[in-house]
């Protein structure tokens, strides 16, 4: 069980008190991709923190003292600094605490992270129809689908105030009858990804009756 | 101030030798707001830098080789190594060059001038926008939500109880956003900040920095440039030369 395993605080709840000393807090909810990029900083430089997951769709009134639009992440110390925006969150993570580094150090190499970056928002930000070439499914999509659909295995979902143009296209191409008839079964995948990591030779027929 | 007020290079030109040892050079624009940024942060370091102007209207074959994205600015130093995207350039040129930091050391202080970075990011499109329509439609609504915008941007300053957006010195968020205020005064439309008095202030401070006020855009050519390239004519990038 991961330790953001907690009920959301919604409407009517209690202001949680200030943050620990020597603790850092996460505003955050479990299925949202822009808070999973600040647990998996949190987790990888093994920062002490506390996670309080929101209802996103009945914001506590509370809530809107720690970011002006009720976003999520957030990050909280003790002293009582809050910093949001996902990328910046990280990037802080980065700078305050000891131990690994997770941006390279050197400059050039952090600008080429910071570019590819850009090219990842920029493909999210491509979509200003359904599909990624326009009102019907073409090249672009197909070629896209197969990342998006292993992603899609472990769930994309829920919080996509950011995303909603991304939501509607995944569910948009699990209409199309040829990504139908190819979709990967999800237990299937896992049990083969479960193998593949073990270098299991029989990963690669798993699932096959004969 | 060689190359900053040289032609342009567009289709059909000779790419540019490798970067001489000692320099960096940054492809431009002489009127574009976000190459002025990467300008401003040099000037402000005293990095030795040399400039090539691309015409933006007609934009030269072997200039996509340098950045996909075909936009300015772009940096690009003597190892042949290329950085692109105006605030990344930014932000490498004050790790990668000794002398005064323009970002601070402080993590939470660095995170706060992002914040205020994104709290701007609305304002360029806006008001590229209320250029597009100053002589057809009426642009009252979006005079608005660029008072919007302005009024985010002055709370900042009310709270901080600061000149400048990262304190009480200039450093890299003010740089950053500059740009588009320059062409407010450019432009005389200096009433947009009338409601925002610190803004006001912060304008008037920011046109004492050196660096600022010897890279500040000449009003006469900027109004031609705006003339030319909004009606897409592949002159407008080196109007006034």
């Amino acid at each position: 069980m991961t330790d953001d395993a907690t009920r959301t605080l919604g409407k009517g709840s209690a202001p949680p008190g200030p943050v620990p000393e020597g603790l850092i807090r996460l505003y955050s909810m479990r299925f949202c991709p822009f808070a999973h990029r600040t647990r998996l900083v949190l987790r990888a430089k093994g920062i002490r923190h506390e996670v309080i997951n929101i209802n996103l769709r009945n914001k506590p009134e509370w809530y809107f003292t720690k970011h002006p639009f009720g976003q999520i992440p957030v990050l909280e110390n003790s002293k009582g600094q809050l910093i949001y925006e996902s990328v910046i969150a990280c990037e802080y993570l980065d700078d305050a605490y000891p131990g690994r580094k997770l941006y390279p150090y050197d400059s050039y190499e952090r600008a080429r992270q910071k570019m590819l970056l850009e090219l990842f928002c920029k493909i999210l930000g491509y979509q200003n129809t359904i599909f990624f070439g326009g009102d019907c499914i073409s090249m672009i999509d197909y070629l896209f689908w197969p990342w998006f659909e292993r992603l899609d295995v472990y769930g994309i979902a829920d919080c996509v105030n950011h995303t909603p143009a991304l939501r509607l296209w995944i569910a948009a191409m699990k209409q199309d009858p040829t990504v139908c008839a190819l979709l990967i079964d999800k237990n299937i995948f896992l049990g083969f990804l479960n193998l593949y990591f073990q270098n299991n030779p029989d990963a690669f027929d798993y699932g096959l009756s004969c | 101030m060689s190359g900053g007020s040289a032609r342009s290079l567009g289709k059909g030109s000779a790419p540019p030798g490798p970067v001489p040892e000692g320099l960096i050079r940054v492809y431009s624009m002489r009127f574009c707001p976000f190459a002025k940024r990467t300008l401003l942060v040099l000037k402000a370091k005293g990095i030795g830098h040399e400039v090539i102007n691309i015409n933006l209207k007609n934009k030269p074959e072997w200039f996509f080789k340098k950045n996909p994205f075909g936009l300015v600015p772009v940096l690009e130093n003597s190892q042949g190594q290329v950085i692109y995207e105006s605030a990344i350039t930014c932000e490498y040129l004050d790790e990668a060059y000794p002398g005064k930091k323009l970002l601070p050391d402080d993590p939470y202080e660095k995170a706060c001038q992002k914040m205020v970075f994104e709290l701007f990011s609305k304002v360029p499109p806006l008001l590229l926008s209320f250029l597009r329509r100053q002589n057809k439609e009426d642009c009252s609504g979006v005079k608005e939500e660029l008072h919007k915008e302005f009024s985010k941007l002055e709370e900042v300053l009310t709270n901080k109880k600061t000149t400048f957006f990262g304190g009480s010195s200039l450093s890299m968020i003010d740089y950053l956003i500059w740009p588009w205020f320059e062409w407010l005064i450019a432009l005389e439309l200096n009433e947009c900040v009338d409601h925002t008095p610190n803004l006001k202030l912060w304008m008037e401070a920011m046109m004492k920095d050196p660096a600022v006020s010897s890279l500040f855009i000449d009003p006469k050519a900027f109004r031609g440039f705006l003339d030319l390239y909004l009606q897409n004519n592949l002159e407008a990038c080196d109007y006034g030369l």
